[in-house]
This record gives C-alpha cells, sequence and structure tokens, in this order.
C-alpha cells in the first residue's frame, strides 16, 4: 500500500485542480455564511498540510503545528495594530510566517542534531504548545490574555496603485482561494523535487541516507521550520480573516485536532490532508453546534479507529480503489509494461 | 536561613508530589515501552473518581482506594481491546494512547460536567514545628510517594515476579522459553501503571481545583521527568527527575513568574535532551 | 600503486571486551581485499570503525593521505567511503531505480545528467530490467546488487562489503565475484570484503587479511593463507 505513492500519488493533481475549480464556482451558487467561513476551513487545511508533508514525507509528527498558527496569528494581530496602514497585513503575514518558521527551526536543530526519538518529538512539540497558550494567557498587556485580540481584515496594497480591501467576504474568500492552490501545488513541486526524494529517503531508511552522505538532521531541520513557517503564515491569514485571535488557538485540544485531520484525510497525500483539514473542521463547527461533546468523543473514536485500521486514511482509501481501477485498465490494454506490473504487485 | 530551609521543603514536597504524578507514566513507559499520552487524562479520571466517590460519602481513603482500581480496570480494558496489538509499534501506541485522552477528556466532561471541583483535604491543618510549618496533607502524600516507590523496588528487585518482568523486558524470547506468559505481563505492568495515574490523580486532587484539564499539565511534567531521569530508571530516574523538574520550577517562580519558569524549565527539558539524550541517570 | 587506506593500531574496546586489538592495515587504490575469520573475531567491528559507524578506542585511521579517524559517517561517505551492509539496507518501499536516484542525488543535482547515471548504474549492477520493481521484491541476490549500486551512484571509491554474497545463488556468486573484479579494475574502486564463501573468496584471487580474537593471523595470497596450519587449526578449532 505504502510503495504505491511513495513518492507521491499519481493523479493528484488532476483532482486537486477540479476540486480548487469548484470551490471557485461556489460562490456563483450560493452565498452568506458557507463564503464566510470556507476560507477558514481551507487556512485550517494549509494548516493540515503543513503536518502532512512533515508526517507523509519526513515520518515527523509534531503536536505543536497549533502553536505556530497561533504564533502566526498572533503576529497578524499585532501587526495590524502597528500602524502601518495598508501594508499592515503584509507585515502580519511576513511577521508570522518568519517567527514560525524561526521557532521550528530553533527547536528542530536542537532536537534533531541530538537524535531525539520520533516519539520525544511529539512530546516536546506538545508541550510547545501549551507553553504557548500559557505564555498568550500570562502576557495579557499584549496578548489581551484570555479575552483575546480582535484583528481587522487586510487589504492587499498595491502601491502607487492604492489598495484592495479584503473587508468584503466574497474578496476574501476569492484572495484566499487564490492563496491556497498556489501554496497546495508549491507543496506539491517541493515534494516531488530532489528535496521531497530525499525527505522520501529519510522516512524509509534513514541509516541508510546516512551512509550515503546525507545529513539527516539538516534535512530534517528544514522540513520542519518550513512546516512551521506554513503554519504561521496560514495563522497570520486566519486571524485577519476571522477577525479575532485567542489562547485556545494554541492550545492541546486545537494540536490535536490537526493530527486528527491529518489522520483522517491521509498523511501521504497533500491532498488528503487539505481535505482532512477543511472537512473535519467543517464537519466538526457544524456538529458541534448541534452537539458538541459528543462529536469530539466521536471524533476520538474516528481517530483512533484510523490509526488501528487505515495508517493511509481518506486519501489511501481512494488511491487503492484507483488503483486497482487503473490495474484492470492496464491488464485489458495488454502492454508488456503494464502486464509486468500488474504481475509484480 | 530560615528561608533557605523553607524553600528546601518546598522543594522537596513538590518532588514527591511530582514524583507520585509521574510514577504511573514511568513504570508504562520504563517496563513496557509504550509513552502512554492517556496518562493525564487518567490522572484527571482517578482525581474524578474519589470526588464522586466523597461525594457519595465515602470516607477519603477508601475513595482513593476506588480511585485507583477504577483507573487501573479501565487501563486493563484499553490494552486488551486497544494497545496489545501495537506493542511492536511503539509510535502507534502513542498516538493510540492520545486517542484514549481524547476519548477520556469528553467522557469526563460529559459525566461530570467542565465546572470546578474540589475534594477537601482530609488533613487540613499544618504540623507546627520549631523552624518550619509542614502542611500535613502534601506531607502525607510525599510519606506515601516514598512508601510507593520503596515498596515497588522491593517487588521489581527481591521478589520472583519482579525477577520475571526485568527478565521480560530485557529478553522476551528468553522469558518466553522460561515459560512467562508474556501478554498476560504486559497486560497486568500496563494496569498497575494507569492505576498509579489514578492513585496519583486521587491523592493530589485535595491540592487542585479538578477540571477536566487538569491531566494536561502533570502530563507533560510527568514525561519532562522521565525523559530528565532516564528510561528505565523507574525510581531514582523518576526521583532524580522530578527533583530537577519540580525544584527547579519552585525556585525560579520564586524569582519570576510561574509561566515564565515553566518556560525556562521546558528549554532546560529540551538542552539536556540535547547533550544527554538518554537521561541524567540512563545508560547510552 | 598509491595507497589508499591504512589503519595504525585501530583497537575497540567494549567494556573489557576487545573486538579490535592494535590493526595495522593497509590498501592500494584499485586492490581487492578479503579479510576472513571465524565468527567473532572482529571483522564487522572493522569495518565500522573504517565508515565511521563505530569510534576507535584508540588508533588512527588515513584515507587518501588525511587522518580521517574523527570523521563522522556522512563525512566519510562524502569523500567516497561507502558500505554495504550485513543485511542489506536498501529503500525496501521504492523501486530500484528510485533507489538508485536517491545515492546519485547528493552528486549530480541535474537531471539529464542524473539519468545517463542512473542507466550506467543499473547496468553494471545488472538490475536493469529490474528497475520498476520495489526493492522489497528482489531477490536476496539482487538486493545486494541493488546495494552495491547505491554505493556506485554514490560515487563511493572505497566499497565495504559486509558479506556481499549472503543468500545467492551459485550463478549469482559467480557474478558478483566478476563484478568485484570489474569494478576494481575498469573503474579504479578500492575494495574490501568480508566474506565466508570459501569458493568466492578463492575465485576472486586477491590478497586476504585473517582476524582471529581481533587480531590480524596474517595475510597473503588465498593459497597462502589455505595452506597455513596456524589458519587452518583457527577455522577447525572453532568453525570445522
Amino acid at each position: 500500500m505504502k510503495a504505491l505513492f511513495a513518492m507521491g500519488l499519481r493523479g493528484e493533481k488532476a483532482v486537486a485542480l477540479a476540486l480548487f475549480a469548484l470551490l471557485a464556482l461556489v460562490p456563483a451558487i450560493i452565498d452568506g455564511y458557507p463564503i464566510y467561513i470556507l476560507p477558514q476551513y481551507l487556512l485550517f487545511g494549509v494548516l493540515a498540510m503543513s503536518l502532512g508533508l512533515l508526517w507523509g514525507w519526513a515520518s515527523i509528527v509534531s503536536f505543536g503545528q497549533a502553536a505556530f498558527f497561533a504564533i502566526g496569528a498572533y503576529g497578524m494581530g499585532l501587526a495590524m495594530q502597528a500602524g502601518l496602514g495598508g501594508w499592515g497585513g503584509y507585515a502580519g503575514i511576513i511577521c508570522g510566517a518568519v517567527a514560525g518558521g524561526l521557532l521550528a527551526a530553533i527547536a528542530g536543530y536542537f532536537l534533531f542534531s541530538a537524535g531525539v526519538k520520533s516519539t520525544y518529538f511529539v512530546l516536546i512539540t506538545l508541550a510547545l504548545s501549551i507553553i504557548v497558550e500559557q505564555l498568550a494567557v500570562s502576557q495579557s498587556e499584549i496578548t489581551g490574555g484570555y479575552n483575546g485580540l480582535f484583528v481587522d481584515r487586510m487589504a492587499l496594497a498595491l502601491g502607487p496603485l492604492g489598495e484592495v480591501p479584503l473587508t468584503g467576504d466574497l474578496a476574501s474568500y476569492y484572495a484566499v482561494l487564490v492563496v491556497v492552490p498556489l501554496l497546495y501545488f508549491g507543496l506539491l513541486a517541493l515534494t516531488r523535487s530532489s528535496f521531497g526524494k530525499v525527505l522520501v529517503g529519510i522516512r524509509e531508511n534513514e541509516d541508510r541516507m546516512t551512509a550515503l552522505g546525507y545529513n539527516v538532521s539538516f534535512y530534517k531541520t528544514i522540513a520542519f521550520s518550513l512546516s512551521g513557517a506554513l503554519a504561521g503564515f496560514a495563522g497570520s491569514l486566519y486571524a485577519t480573516h476571522a477577525g479575532f485571535v485567542s489562547p485556545s488557538l494554541a492550545g492541546v485540544n486545537f494540536s490535536t485536532e490537526v493530527v486528527v485531520w491529518v489522520a483522517i484525510g491521509g498523511r501521504l497525500s497533500l491532498l488528503g490532508a487539505l481535505m482532512g483539514g477543511v472537512v473535519v473542521s467543517a464537519l466538526s463547527n457544524y456538529l458541534s453546534s448541534i452537539s458538541p461533546q459528543y462529536w469530539q468523543l466521536v471524533l476520538g473514536f474516528i481517530f483512533i479507529f484510523v490509526i488501528m485500521f487505515s495508517r493511509d486514511g481518506l486519501a489511501g482509501a481512494f488511491a487503492s480503489v484507483a488503483n486497482r481501477f487503473w490495474r484492470r485498465r492496464a491488464v485489458n490494454g495488454s502492454t508488456p509494461e503494464a502486464r509486468g506490473e500488474a504481475s509484480n504487485g | 536561613m530560615q528561608i533557605a530551609i523553607s524553600v528546601g521543603i518546598d522543594a522537596a514536597l513538590i518532588t514527591f508530589s511530582l514524583a507520585l504524578a509521574a510514577f504511573g507514566l514511568a513504570i508504562i513507559y520504563g517496563l513496557v515501552g509504550v509513552i502512554n499520552l492517556g496518562h493525564g487524562a487518567m490522572l484527571t479520571l482517578g482525581a474524578y473518581l474519589s470526588w464522586y466517590a466523597v461525594e457519595s460519602g465515602a470516607p477519603f481513603f477508601a475513595a482513593v482506594l476506588f480511585a485507583a482500581v477504577g483507573v487501573g480496570l479501565i487501563g486493563v480494558v484499553f490494552e486488551h481491546l486497544v494497545i496489545r496489538h501495537f506493542y511492536h509499534r511503539p509510535f502507534d501506541t502513542l498516538l493510540l494512547t492520545w486517542g484514549f485522552f481524547l476519548i477520556s477528556t469528553e467522557v469526563i466532561k460529559i459525566v461530570f460536567g467542565t465546572s470546578f471541583r474540589n475534594v477537601p483535604s482530609p488533613f487540613p491543618s499544618a504540623i507546627h514545628t520549631s523552624f518550619y510549618d509542614f502542611p500535613a496533607y502534601k506531607t502525607f502524600v510525599a510519606c506515601v510517594t516514598i512508601v510507593l516507590l520503596l515498596a515497588t523496588a522491593f517487588v521489581l528487585l527481591k521478589t520472583s515476579i519482579g525477577i520475571k518482568i526485568r527478565a521480560l523486558i530485557q529478553n522476551r524470547e528468553m522469558a518466553g522459553l522460561l515459560g512467562l506468559n508474556i501478554a498476560a505481563t504486559y497486560k497486568m505492568v500496563f494496569g498497575f501503571g494507569c492505576a498509579m495515574a489514578g492513585l496519583a490523580g486521587a491523592l493530589l486532587a485535595p491540592m487542585l481545583s479538578i477540571d477536566p484539564y487538569i491531566g494536561n499539565v502533570f502530563l507533560i511534567r510527568s514525561f519532562f521527568v522521565v525523559i530528565v531521569g532516564g528510561i528505565g530508571q523507574i525510581l531514582g530516574g523518576t526521583l532524580l527527575g522530578s527533583f530537577f523538574i519540580g525544584g527547579s520550577e519552585t525556585i525560579l517562580a520564586l524569582v519570576s513568574s510561574q509561566v515564565v519558569a515553566q518556560v525556562a524549565v521546558f528549554f532546560i527539558a529540551i538542552l539536556i535532551l540535547r547533550f544527554r539524550p538518554q537521561g541524567l541517570l540512563g545508560e547510552k | 600503486m598509491a595507497e589508499l587506506l591504512r589503519t595504525e593500531g585501530l583497537t575497540k574496546r567494549f567494556r573489557g571486551l576487545t573486538a579490535n586489538s592494535n590493526i595495522d592495515f593497509q590498501i592500494d587504490v584499485g586492490a581487492v581485499r578479503c579479510v576472513i575469520g571465524p565468527n567473532g573475531a572482529g571483522k564487522t567491528t572493522f569495518l565500522s570503525m573504517l565508515s565511521g559507524h563505530q569510534a576507535p578506542t584508540t588508533g588512527r585511521i588515513s584515507y587518501d593521505g588525511r587522518d580521517i579517524t574523527g570523521l563522522s559517517v556522512v563525512e566519510r561517505a562524502r569523500i567516497g567511503i561507502g558500505r554495504k551492509f550485513q543485511t542489506p539496507t536498501v529503500f525496501d518501499n521504492l523501486t530500484v531505480y528510485e533507489n538508485i536516484e536517491l545515492s546519485i542525488l547528493r552528486i549530480v543535482p541535474d537531471n539529464t545528467a542524473r539519468g545517463r547515471k542512473l542507466d550506467a548504474v543499473l547496468d553494471a549492477v545488472r538490475l536493469n530490467d529490474q528497475r520498476s520493481m520495489l526493492a522489497r521484491e528482489l531477490s536476496h541476490g539482487q538486493r545486494q546488487w541493488l546495494e552495491i549500486g547505491l554505493l556506485l551512484g554514490n560515487e563511493s571509491r572505497l566499497l565495504l562489503l559486509d558479506e556481499p554474497t549472503a543468500g545467492m545463488t551459485n550463478e549469482e556468486t559467480t557474478a558478483t565475484g566478476r563484478l568485484v573484479r570489474r569494478l576494481a579494475e575498469e573503474h579504479g574502486l578500492t575494495i574490501i570484503i568480508i566474506e565466508h564463501d570459501i569458493h568466492f573468496i578463492r575465485d576472486l584471487r586477491s590478497p586476504v587479511t585473517v582476524l582471529h580474537l581481533g587480531k590480524i593471523l596474517m595475510e597473503g595470497s588465498f593459497d597462502e593463507v589455505a595452506s597455513n596450519p596456524t589458519v587452518r587449526s583457527v577455522y577447525l578449532g572453532t568453525d570445522a
């Protein structure tokens, strides 16, 4: 199963394109609340991809993605208050991504160069999110403590051309719908680049990569920094879109949710992670308005179920169905290559 | 001088309560190799069970026993349904115990609600001596911890069941040849570790306001204790780690704030991991 | 011929047990050497010290005229020391092609140049027809070749091969012997082999170093070693 998409899932790009095209058409059909809320789910999807990249390609599980997300969100909140006018939004994005990336780089450097076990890494990152949450609560002069921080919608400053405000839900819907596909295809290209291949090599056999002269801890640190920067970036956009930041964004519960999204969506596919983030957070929002506690409970059971029985999540299930379909066609097509591949499988 | 003594005693009391909180975790990790991320939730569960028993009119010590046995049994059931199939995939056991945390936290919220609960302390007064007023209940908890650690040391080192358990950890195949029931031993150890978490939660409950999340902070601290002390060093490592984490947190909190102290301890733990990944007492 | 590797007084002790004691060893560029010895003679420990997986207790290793005793596994791999482990260590879930690609990636960033080199390596280890098979679907022998292919892709100049013919059929063993000779003669690679297969060692016709209880017992041609009474008694006494 794993080998199927060891180096990436075939056909994922086409499915992704179709999904993004559908999303672009959504405002033509419906308006109101979905148009307001969908961008936030998409940004959760980006957060999920930041973990998917780590989990799927480097076999690193971080329980601290929410910490980076929250740091990005607070960065945006503070930058918007700094009196930079139309440029505040950009400053917030840069702050968020850089702060997230830098913190991940420092933590990653210390942990990976010591060869810390993946289990310890989980604990340290879990602790990180608890600490960021506590800092957000306690440093109330800066963060607003429990009350949180209100954040304005950013504007797209275009220099001499003036600026485009994103206060309207439709405008910010399309702004996010430009950013998310760009990030997705960028990450997809990254995973298929030399860097991505090296990460796969590390995931598959760390000892072999070391003996081939690859500095494994360096690559892991870079991957983790990228992931932290991406989470920070998503957090900064989330803050300006949702209009509010609070300490619970960094908390254990939110950190856990990110892991659950990716586990359910599928850790070996970026699209799986993205969709896991979007669909599960949307479901979570919808169902928790009906029955908050029972939904969390169900989520816990789903999580255990996925880890026990379906290590590759929904993306894995789709891939195996699609693969069966392809194989049948290949055998009927009777090319020598296809026959060879089918008999090897 | 007076201040030094009282800080020292404070640090000692905190060390023992932390060692108590971390004990179940150290047992399970050190003996069966599972990082139990449900440990915090088990502490919380223990606290709620004892609260429930006390509310229903049970005497405090019966409530503590009820909590330990209750959490132990829940642990055994969880082990039987889920964990025992995954001992060969340690990373997945970590994720699965996290699933336990998710479920158990929600069940607690549904059953007990989210408002704060308090268990009255059985020894609310202080023991007066010429140089220091010992908080009676904290002192009692410290004594219980010492007895618990010594008893466990005795069982592991001196009794035949303890020797069998240690043989099992060192060499599974050999233990199988010796006729040890591996599955049953793992289950017993896992259940014991969970019971100890429940016991710790119940004993710590009178010092805290109980809410469904109190376990979270203890989870992370307990892990720092185990990591800093050294894996498999169930007794010495737990004590030294607790002293290190609890002591430095107390002293740092004295000169700055509680949060700053926690942040500092977090970085100290990372530094120790960086330069001594096997922990202070662990062997390479 | 120029010297490639030399060890002086190489010693490794594990808690009182001396695995390697005072090993002085030397090999020239393009040479092939077999290291033999009964089980527990310290062969793999010796190889691990050369590859950097274990640090010697005392002694030094020089490679290409420089002291490399303190270099890590990664650093040694980067100056051309490649190791094939006793149990084949390849990327089981990746295809043969992807395996070799990972070994070349660090060295040849350009895609077309990498493709050409990939083909050359696949030809050299005779896995061209298996390029789209997963490494775990290969036979034992083919996995060994794949791991040697990784070293070739990685442009190793010194190959440390720990039991390369383990699990091979007779034909595969013969082919491996030919491969080793070709790599040394045509590509100028230097090769140190740990082996148990006496026929393989004989057919290789290269000098042999015999280790016993962590020390070098003797060095010489296969015939000299095979007719030496001490060596015979060591083998008969332990393995028979």
